[in-house]
Order: C-alpha cells, then sequence, then structure tokens
C-alpha cells in the first residue's frame, strides 16, 4: 500500500500534464452522478466547459476540491466515501494547473435522450389517413370501425364539436335533405368560418391561458384583460398559424415593429395572478408569476413538467434545476412591479387602447394640457412679483387641477414590455426566491434543439415553435385530438416525458403533428383533417365485442360519448330556446347569479346582472372572478383561471342537477322554449313534444319516449288549478334541457 | 389490483360501473357516488375518527393575547427588540418594522390556568377555558408565508399557491362520506367578510370537483339553487326527477354509457338534498339550552349557528365540516377590536365541543381551532396612541379535542417571548399529516397523479404528532 502511494505519487507531476490522473480519479469517484445525462447539483464533470460552468453553487473548480476535502457543509464523494490525500493533491495540482486536459474533453457534452417524445417526428407514410393508423391497431385486435353515426348524430356532433352550438333546424333540414358526398364537408367549411368557431376553440386555448377579468390571490380585483382574449378570438377565426400564433403571445412586444394587436396578443403570460395586498413582499408574487409562466410553457407548449426543476433537478426528466431558471430569465425582465415603493403601479406594464373617439379625446386632452401649461408659463413669465397671489395665475392652475382630474380614461389590458436593463437571474436554491445561487442566463434545455447565443424571449418564442422541435407540434395535435375524443392520443396530455403515457398510436401523432407542419400550422386544416376522419363520424354506440380486449375504448371502435363543457350546455339551452345573442367580444357580461354565490370572498364585488340582449351571450363570456367564479361554471368543471388547464375533467354532481333543474337562468332557458315550442309547432301534444324534443337533442322522440312524456304532460296538466299552456310547456321544456342527452355530445 | 392506480383517473367510475355491468341496484349506486378513493369510511388502517369540523379563525388571532403566557415578555414591555430576534428575518409590512427597530409588546391580559390539564388561557376567552380539560393545545406551530391569502392556502391546502386540493377535498377522496343526501365535504362562512382567497381554499384542485367544499350560505338557499323554482310544487319536482329518470334509463339502454347510470343517481340524490337540506337548517327542533348554549339564533348568521350546524351535519354522516370566521387581523389595535372577535368566537367554540361531548360524537370527530399564523411579541403601531401586533409565521398557538387525541395535554413551546418555537418544530404539514392519520389515511400514501407527479396534501414534508395521539 505505502509502496503504491510512493509510486502513485512520484508519477504526479508527469501525469499532470495532461490530466490523465486527475480525469481518472474524476470519472472513477464523480462523473457517475455528475456527468451531462446526470447532472446532480446542476453539475456535471465530463468536460472542462461543464466544470467552468458549474452547478447550482457557482463554478465548480473550488466546490470540488472544497467537497472532495470534506471540510465544509458539502461532502463528497456520497455516500462516506472519502478520496486519499494523494488523490485530493492530485485534483488541487491539475485546478492549479488550469485543468489541462486532453481535446476530447474539452468542450461541454451535449445531453441526450431516446426517448420517445425528444426524437425527430418522423415523416408522414405515403398514402396514409387518420383512418389506416386507426385500422391497423383494430386489425391486430380482430376489431374494425363502428359505422358512421347516422346524420343527426353526426351533425349535432360536428356542431357542438366545431363551434359549441347545436344545430338549428333550419341547418339540421338542410343537411338531411343534402344527399351529395359533399354535404358533410360542406357543412365542416361552413362551420369553420362562422365566428362561433372561434369563440369555441379560443375557449379551449384560454384554458390553456388562464384566462381571468380578476387578479386573483386576497384582493381578487377586476382588470382589463379581455382585449387579449378577442384576440385569440379573432386569430383563431383568421386561422392564424400556430407558429404565429405561439409567437406573438410569447414575445409579440419585441417583434419589429410591433403592432398593437402583437402587444396585446402578449397579454398570455400576463393572466398570472398577482398579488397586491397589504404588507406583501412584492418581488415574491412577481416571482411566483415568473415561476408559473415556466410552468405554463412547459405543460402548454412542450408536454413537460417543467414545474418540476424549479426546487430541484427534475427526478425523472432531463431537465435540470438551472435550465428552468435559464428559461425563467426570458420573463425575468418584464417590467413588473417588484418593491412597495411601485404599489401604485402593481398593474405594469399594460397598454392602453380605446375607440378612435376615445383616443381623439385623449389627444385633445392632452393638447388642453399642454395648451394650458404654455398659457401658465407664459403668464408667469409676464408676472414680476408675488406671482403666488395673482388672480389671473390661481384660475389657470384650477383650471390644470381639474382637468387633469378628468383624463380621459382608457382600457388598460395587461402586456409584456422589458425593463429597460434586465434584472440578473439566478438559480433559487431550493425554489426559495430568497437564497440566490448560481447567476444564469437565458436558454433552453440541452436535449432540445439549441437556442442561439444570447437568446431574448423572442428567440425563445421561435424556438418554441422551430422545426426541429419535435415537441410543440406534438403536443398541440395531441390536445386537439383528446377534445375530439375525450382522450389524448398520449392520455398525460400535459406530460410527454418519462413518466408520462406512450402514445397510443406513435405513429398517427407523428402523421398529425407532420400534417400540421406542413399546412403551415392551419388550426383550421388540422380539425378538418380530423373530423373528415372515418375515425371521428363514427357511432358511439356500444360495442359489446370490442368491451373486453379494449374496455377503455383507446383503440376508438367507437366514438366517446362525451358530456358538454360548462359554457356550452349553457350555449346549448340558448339555441334550442332561441335566445342566443351573437356577438363576437367586447367586455365580459354578468348572467344572473344565484343569491349569496359572491358572500365568500373577502370584498363582495358589485355583479350588475345583464339585461336585454347581453343577459343571453355565450358562456365564455361570463365575467370569471377567480375567487367566486359563476357556480354554473365550476358545478360543471370549468378551468379555474388560476393554473394552466390542459384537460378539463367531467365530474357529474348533484349539484350539476340542481344548477339545469333550478338555477334562475336554467329556469328563463326552459320558458323561452317553452314559448317556441308553442308559437311553431302545431297544436297538439305530440307534435309539440316532437318539436320540442328536437329542439333541445336534434332528433325525434322514440315512441316509448314520447309515451312517457305524454303522461308526464298529463300529470302536469292534472296539477294545474287552470289550465295554463306555457306553464305546462315550460315543464316540459324543463325536463328536455336535463336530459341527460342535452348536455352529451355523442 | 391496485386502488390508488385505478382511481387516479377521472375516468374511473365509468369503469368501475363497467366492471360491475348493469345489475348495479340504486342502493349500490348512491353508495358509491358518495365513496372515496378506498371505499366509504376505509383508509389505509383503522381510523380513530370519523368527521373533523375545523374551526378557522381568519386574520391570524394573537396567541400571545389568547393561549401562550408569557410573563417575561411583559417584563421587557416597550423595549427594543433584542437584534438577535430580527436578524435575517422577513414580516410582512416590512416597511414599518424597517422605520425603527420595533418594541416588544407585553400582553394586557390576564392569565390563569384552567382545570387539571393547568392549560393557561386568558380572560378573552373563559368558555374554553372551562373545556380545558377536554383540549390538546399546540404551542410552537410554524407555518410558511406572512401574508394572509397564500397563508391560508398554505393552511387549507398545504401550498401557498392556488389550484391545490383542500384538506376536506383529500379526506373525502380518500375515504368518501357517510351522508347520502348532503355533500361529504361542507363550508360555512362568518364574521364581516369572507375568508381572503375564497373559493381556493376549499377547491378541490386537480381532483374531481364532487370533492370540492360545498359553501353553505347565509343568504339565499344554504346550497346554491337548492330552492325548487317559483310556481314549481314538490309534487311536480318529483314528477321531473322521475320522468327524468325514465327518459336517462330509455337513453342507457341504447348507449350502455355507465356515466347516464351516475346521472340519474345524481339527480336522485340531488332531489333528496332538497328535501335535508331545509330539514339541517331548521334548529326548531334545538332545545333552548341548546341554542343558549352556543349563543345561536334561529334564521341569523353567526359562529354560533354555524358551530350548531356544524354538529347537526356531523350527526348526519358529513364528513368535513369547515368553518371560517373573520376577522383576527388586528393590526392596529390588539384591545377592543380583538375583545369583539373573541366574544364571537368563545362561546360557540366551547359549547361545540361539549355538545359533541354529551352527544357521545367528540370521541369520533376532531375538532381543530386555528388561524393562518400567529402575531408577532413586536408591537406594531400605525396610528398614534394605539397599539396592534404584525403576522408572525415562526410560532403560534392552535388547539384541538376528540378524535382520538390526548384530552387535556399540551405539546410544543415557545421562547420566553413567543417568537420561535424551543420544543422542535411542528409545521402545517404536521397537523395534515395528523388530521388524515386520525382519518385512518396514511398522508405518504395518499396521492393524487396530476401533470406527471403525485401529489400528496403534506407534499414531501409531513410527520404524525405522535405524542398527542391516545
Amino acid at each position: 500500500m505505502l509502496r503504491f502511494s510512493f509510486i502513485f505519487l512520484a508519477a504526479v507531476p508527469l501525469m499532470a500534464q495532461d490530466g490523465a490522473e486527475a480525469l481518472s480519479i474524476l470519472k472513477k469517484n464523480c462523473a457517475g452522478c455528475h456527468n451531462v445525462n446526470s447532472v446532480n447539483g446542476g453539475l456535471a464533470l465530463d468536460s472542462k466547459e461543464a466544470i467552468l460552468k458549474g452547478g447550482n453553487r457557482g463554478p465548480a473548480a473550488r466546490v470540488i476540491l472544497e467537497a472532495v476535502k470534506q471540510a465544509g457543509d458539502l461532502k463528497m464523494p456520497k455516500g462516506g466515501k472519502k478520496l486519499t490525500d494523494a488523490e485530493i493533491a492530485v485534483l488541487e495540482k491539475w485546478v492549479q494547473a488550469g485543468m489541462p486536459a486532453p481535446e476530447s474533453f474539452l468542450k461541454a457534452k451535449r445531453r441526450t435522450s431516446k426517448h420517445w417524445a425528444f426524437q425527430p417526428i418522423r415523416p408522414k407514410p405515403a398514402n396514409a389517413t387518420i383512418d389506416t393508423f386507426i385500422l391497423a391497431k383494430l386489425q391486430e385486435k380482430g376489431l374494425a370501425l363502428s359505422p358512421r353515426a347516422d346524420k343527426r348524430t353526426l351533425l349535432r356532433r360536428v356542431h357542438l364539436d366545431l363551434t359549441g352550438l347545436p344545430p338549428t333546424p333550419a341547418q339540421l333540414e338542410a343537411f338531411l335533405k343534402d344527399d351529395s358526398p359533399t354535404a358533410y364537408e360542406k357543412v365542416v367549411d361552413q362551420l369553420l368560418a362562422s365566428p362561433a368557431y372561434g369563440e369555441r376553440w379560443g375557449r379551449h386555448w384560454l384554458d390553456v391561458a388562464r384566462y381571468s377579468d380578476t387578479d386573483g390571490y386576497t384582493i381578487d380585483a377586476p382588470r382589463d384583460i379581455w382585449p387579449y382574449r378577442d384576440w385569440v378570438l379573432n386569430a383563431i377565426n383568421k386561422d392564424m398559424p400556430f407558429d404565429q400564433f405561439v409567437i406573438e403571445q410569447v414575445a409579440g412586444d419585441l417583434l419589429p415593429n410591433a403592432t398593437n394587436d402583437q402587444i396585446i396578443a402578449t397579454g398570455f403570460h400576463r393572466n398570472t395572478p398577482s398579488n397586491y395586498e397589504g404588507g406583501i413582499d412584492f418581488e415574491q408574487y412577481r416571482v411566483e408569476a415568473v415561476a408559473d409562466r415556466v410552468a405554463t410553457t412547459g405543460s402548454a407548449f412542450l408536454g413537460l413538467t417543467l414545474g418540476c426543476a424549479r426546487c430541484h433537478d427534475h427526478k425523472y426528466d432531463p431537465v435540470t434545476q438551472r435550465e428552468f431558471y435559464q428559461i425563467f430569465a426570458f420573463w425575468n425582465g418584464v417590467d413588473e412591479v417588484d418593491k412597495e415603493e411601485d404599489r401604485k403601479y402593481f398593474n405594469r406594464p399594460f397598454l392602453e387602447i380605446g375607440s378612435d373617439e376615445e383616443k381623439a379625446r385623449q389627444v385633445k386632452w392632452e393638447a388642453d394640457i399642454q395648451a394650458l401649461e404654455l398659457k401658465i408659463r407664459k403668464h408667469q413669465e409676464s408676472l414680476t412679483e408675488n406671482a403666488d397671489k395673482d388672480p389671473t395665475l390661481i384660475a389657470l392652475r384650477k383650471e390644470i387641477a381639474d382637468l387633469r382630474k378628468q383624463k380621459p380614461k382608457l382600457l388598460r389590458t395587461l402586456i409584456m414590455k422589458e425593463r429597460p436593463t434586465p434584472r440578473p437571474s439566478y438559480i433559487h436554491l431550493g425554489g426559495d426566491f430568497t437564497r440566490k445561487g448560481s447567476p444564469v442566463q437565458p436558454g433552453g434545455i440541452a436535449v432540445l434543439p439549441p437556442m442561439p447565443e444570447n437568446a431574448n424571449r423572442l428567440d425563445f418564442a421561435k424556438w418554441l415553435v422551430a422545426k426541429d422541435n419535435p415537441l410543440t407540434p406534438r403536443v398541440t395535435v395531441n390536445r386537439v385530438w383528446q377534445k375530439y375524443f375525450g382522450r389524448g392520443i398520449v392520455d398525460t396530455e400535459s406530460d410527454f416525458g418519462l413518466v408520462g403515457d406512450r402514445p397510443t398510436h406513435p405513429e398517427l401523432l407523428d402523421y398529425l403533428a407532420a400534417s400540421f407542419i406542413e399546412s403551415n400550422w392551419s388550426q383550421k386544416a388540422l380539425h378538418k383533417l380530423i373530423v373528415s376522419s372515418a375515425t371521428y363520424q363514427q357511432a358511439s354506440l356500444p360495442r359489446p365485442d370490442a368491451a373486453a380486449v379494449d374496455p377503455d375504448n383507446k383503440l376508438l371502435s367507437k366514438q366517446n360519448r362525451l358530456r358538454l363543457d360548462a359554457e356550452i350546455i349553457r350555449d346549448s339551452a340558448l339555441v334550442s330556446s332561441g335566445l342566443i345573442t351573437e356577438k363576437l367580444g367586447g367586455p365580459s357580461f354578468f348572467p344572473p347569479i344565484p343569491p349569496g354565490a359572491l358572500s365568500v370572498t373577502q370584498v363582495v364585488r358589485e355583479w350588475k346582472t345583464a339585461t336585454g340582449a347581453e343577459r343571453y351571450r355565450r358562456g365564455m363570456y361570463t365575467f370569471f372572478q377567480r375567487s367566486a367564479a359563476h357556480p354554473s361554471l365550476t358545478v360543471f368543471d370549468a378551468a379555474d383561471g388560476i393554473t394552466s388547464c390542459t384537460r378539463r375533467i367531467r365530474s357529474n354532481s348533484p349539484l350539476q342537477a340542481l344548477t339545469l333543474l333550478n338555477d334562475e337562468s336554467s329556469v328563463e332557458f326552459a320558458a323561452a322554449l317553452a314559448q317556441r315550442i308553442v308559437k311553431e309547432a302545431p297544436a297538439n301534444e305530440s307534435a309539440r313534444l316532437r318539436h320540442g324534443f328536437e329542439l333541445a337533442v336534434q332528433r325525434a322522440p322514440r315512441p316509448r319516449e314520447t309515451d312517457r312524456l305524454l303522461r308526464f304532460v298529463r300529470q302536469q296538466r292534472d296539477s294545474q288549478t287552470e289550465a295554463n299552456e306555457t306553464a305546462l310547456w315550460t315543464s316540459v321544456a324543463r325536463v328536455l334541457l336535463n336530459l341527460d342527452e342535452f348536455m352529451t355530445r355523442e | 389490483m391496485d386502488l390508488e392506480n385505478r382511481l387516479t383517473r377521472f375516468q374511473t367510475r365509468r369503469q368501475l360501473f363497467r366492471n360491475c355491468g348493469f345489475g348495479v341496484g340504486k342502493m349500490a349506486l348512491a353508495s358509491m357516488l358518495a365513496d372515496g378513493l378506498l371505499g366509504a369510511g376505509k383508509g389505509h388502517f383503522p381510523a380513530k375518527a370519523d368527521h373533523v369540523i375545523f374551526l378557522f379563525m381568519a386574520g391570524g388571532p394573537s396567541h400571545l393575547e389568547l393561549f401562550d403566557y408569557k410573563p417575561e415578555l411583559a417584563k421587557w414591555d416597550g423595549k427594543p427588540t433584542p437584534e438577535s430576534f430580527l436578524k435575517g428575518k422577513r414580516f410582512a409590512f416590512m416597511d414599518t418594522f424597517s422605520k425603527e427597530t420595533p418594541k416588544l409588546l407585553g400582553t394586557r391580559r390576564n392569565f390563569t390556568q384552567h382545570g387539571n390539564s393547568g392549560h393557561y388561557f386568558s380572560d378573552l376567552v373563559p368558555h374554553i377555558g372551562s373545556i380545558a380539560d377536554d383540549l390538546t393545545v399546540l404551542h410552537g406551530v410554524s407555518t410558511e408565508n406572512f401574508n394572509h391569502g397564500p397563508a391560508k392556502m398554505f393552511a387549507n391546502t398545504g401550498s401557498i399557491r392556488a389550484g391545490r386540493p383542500s384538506v376536506g377535498s383529500w379526506v373525502t377522496y380518500g375515504i368518501g362520506s357517510e351522508s347520502k343526501d348532503l355533500p361529504g365535504f361542507v363550508v360555512l362562512q362568518s364574521g364581516p367578510r369572507g375568508p381572503r382567497s375564497g373559493a381556493a381554499l376549499w377547491s378541490s384542485g386537480f381532483l374531481p370537483t364532487s370533492y370540492q367544499g360545498i359553501p353553505f350560505r347565509n343568504v339565499g338557499d344554504p346550497i346554491l339553487n337548492l330552492s325548487t323554482p317559483k310556481g314549481v310544487t314538490p309534487e311536480q319536482q318529483r314528477q321531473t326527477i322521475e320522468v327524468l329518470k325514465d327518459l336517462n334509463q330509455m337513453e342507457l339502454e341504447e348507449t350502455a354509457d355507465a356515466e347516464i347510470a351516475t346521472r340519474i343517481a345524481q339527480y336522485e340524490m340531488a332531489y333528496q338534498m332538497q328535501t335535508s337540506g331545509p330539514e339541517l337548517i331548521d334548529f326548531g327542533k334545538e332545545s333552548k339550552e341548546t341554542l343558549e348554549m352556543y349563543g345561536a339564533e334561529p334564521g341569523k348568521s353567526s359562529f354560533g349557528n354555524n358551530c350548531l350546524l356544524a354538529r347537526r351535519l356531523v350527526e348526519r354522516g358529513v364528513r368535513f365540516v369547515q368553518l371560517y370566521h373573520t376577522d383576527w387581523d388586528h393590526h392596529d389595535d390588539i384591545t377592543k377590536p380583538l375583545d369583539l372577535v373573541a366574544k364571537e368566537v368563545d362561546r360557540a367554540s366551547a359549547a361545540l365541543i361539549k355538545d359533541l361531548k354529551q352527544r357521545g360524537l367528540l370521541d369520533r370527530t376532531l375538532v381543530v381551532w386555528s388561524g393562518e399564523f400567529g402575531r408577532t411579541p413586536m408591537g406594531e403601531v400605525r396610528e398614534k396612541g394605539k397599539i396592534g401586533r404584525n403576522h408572525h409565521i415562526d410560532s403560534f398557538s392552535m388547539f384541538m379535542a376528540g378524535g382520538g387525541l390526548k384530552p387535556g395535554i399540551k405539546h410544543g413551546a415557545s421562547d420566553e417571548f413567543g417568537f420561535s418555537p424551543t420544543e422542535g418544530k411542528i409545521e402545517i404539514h404536521d397537523i395534515h399529516a395528523t388530521i388524515l392519520n386520525q382519518l385512518g389515511l396514511n398522508h405518504t400514501k395518499l396521492t393524487f397523479k396530476s401533470q406527471g407527479r403525485d401529489f400528496r396534501l403534506t407534499d414531501v414534508a409531513g410527520r404524525v404528532i405522535n405524542p398527542i395521539l391516545s
């Protein structure tokens, strides 16, 4: 042993020249846990570049020596081992010599992963369609697709899916009459061209964007951010290419000659809740918002649970804590309030917008102020002494003070804007913003395609939708697919990482992603591609033959029955009853709300219940207060507007029944439907029943359904003390608007 | 089959029905709806308690005026706070503290020992003092955030960020409820305003919304939309439910979608709630003595009424009752405003525990009394001539009763100023772990997968406070 040490020591000076001995020590004792693919503590020790860059505690050469000497709190290697004094001496000498190493050790190695989701998107096979991929898997199990759904079911389905509105009797009639082979395609094109399409698919995106009309946290005051919401609806209606859709929302403000619209689009990441209750540390909540943006970027675009890397390196996926803060750094320079002194600017940065008239008023106001200021200055100059007592000057000063109070109030929509000087970014040790670790520069994730040097937020936005980034297109098409079938091809729609589910149809996922990119990221083309497939159009009726081999219908031998979203249940009732007001965008509105629904928050805010046409707007325009969201939305699982929502749960609860049976709006819709039934249908019970049933679920009742409903009609008639047709048919309409089928897309 | 895995997806119920076929009777259906992850009432191990009543004191009650007797602090009254207490600490309203070194504030309240347990209570809470021997008092409890909204979120959901399931949601998700005609998790609120953060405090987060807390309101229906619409008779409502059941049944036969079976059962339950709801809030059958004990007045909105309601809910099998009472946030004045809120709460808090005990319910009901944090030993002067206390998160006091805990004991302690704990830390995650434990749930095993991660109420922390368990 002694002799060995002696030889070893003697060899040091020679070997230190090329660092081979030191590298061998690192490799044997350290690199197992500290290499590019396993960066514990953010540290890789498999290249000189990585050592110089260091880990979460900063540049590593010094840290290594401290750790192996085990004098401080960091003791390495782990597990009670200790390097020999000789080995430590080798390392020390090597560091002192400037870490000489062979060429192969100099440059940082690129982190790689064989995980499926990080691999390039495969090119489309020739002649492939959605159905060929689905059929191939079904045939493996001896199954086939179900037959096409009947025309009424199909029309209702595609209407609800593309626009969130059921077909009107006229639309239904036209489709039933049209026997041409293009009948269905015509409908699809019409629906994709209708403004309601933007509202429906815009709402899906607003779930992801955690859109809400109030600030959240304690104060939860109203904020003006609906111009962002309208930007989304318009962008989707215009079929803005999805890559551009992403770029403008993430960094529209940094585009050359950015338009107001492009700036408004950046409201996307300003939908984060903001806290300004008394006594807070503004920096803490600014950091929360920035961290939320990283996590949302992960779930919305990359399908990665980036939020997991906030406090430590990701437990499963190749995402380090450093990388979390590299992405964090892209939003760290946004000009948001970080200290108490700036409290009054709490919603900074914002964009003031208004109509031409409002803007003209603003311009005139500014001009008036300037004119008055000039007048005051001139008058002051003309005075020789005792200016403060001059009556003209006093009057002028009063005039300008009054005018200042009349400053026109323009809408302030929250946006992104960089500070003049960026904030330095650090790793927050343990996720604690008060514990600053190693400084970081904006950057990406090693296993994904590289980002340009000195990247800014715009570069980051472009990187999200770069040709060689396979995640964003895959995640996007998967989320769209999920809306049509209730489950994505990857079931864990926001986690494409190592513990996420594998795709049931990997080739189909790539086919959709490739088609999406090929169509210049056209969302409309993607929708058309999916709804045109036989897979989408098949019936949702039971498949006893498939139940045993595919109990969850993952292979799609039938369509799935899906309960409608909260807003769409309302919208369906509005269409059935004919009450609907079709008006795209504008400030959110206030439908009736049950008494007491708002009494649970700190500040009970005014709820000015809408009247007239405004009262019958689509559910997606309901004013959304985070701390007391409208109960008809929450009981039907609407997104909470607090964290990014990539999939709504579909619960089934007694509160839903109470809402649809007893809520003021439900009763109002039933009464309107009743009036319509009485007015439009021939005056006999069967005809009225049939008309009401068709208005509610777009099909005629089956004979036994008619019989049962007729019995109900008789019961209601018998219980009436005096005949009242409207009341009678309101009871029937109430039943129709509570049918399971009414709130379900078949 | 691995229950946890089986049930981590929301399609689960569907699957359950599929496995059971369509022979499921109505009773079985109804019970399944009320069941949690592990089946109604079945935890990871036998439970010590079946119900929880959490009396949440919103605003941060001053432990130094109520429970944590600090004679030494009185001696330091008016003296500048020693530097060692302030160094490296962050407080709410830093600006008021950073202008000049804050001065310590001794309490003006009289403390006496009560019962055999010898618990100290101040004269602000004589009724609570009178049941000292039933109480398990914790001192030196700490939390993580010094602002109301986030700290409330932390106490209610284990996270300062909104969007996580609340304690009540985790519990009902885990073991369901015994009530077939009332929600398993009920929220009651009293005081001048609602608690900060509102619905985020009883949210089901990423759990299905059927596990969210249902607020019983003081205005309008106790449960939103509980009343049948005007002009609809109970008979007509019954006929409506029946025709819906028959029509949905026909649709179920066409589509074989188990979701419809659930819907039928939910409409039935909604109808039953319409009957049981009004009966629940009708105090007509409560004796005069009971009403007096709680200070409850039928038809009024008060903490006393809510405590009585909590007992009635637990009697009817409701699993988790969450009360909030505002407002204990005494920055400017720790004298009269504190008298007032203590008076609003003292009598009914004690009455609830006494009443549960005399009815034999306390053994199986865990009562928890706590705020989101305590208040600083330093005084806070916002207005000349008045003195209050700032938020304090390092050490505060709370108490619990019943539910398989050791009565009449105290656990944990704080230093002579009530500033820091001295006998080991008790954290909010520990409180949560202990609540779950009493209900037969292992806090490390009660998980739900969301966004690629198995979440738990206690995150990566939490230790059951074994010394207080009987």
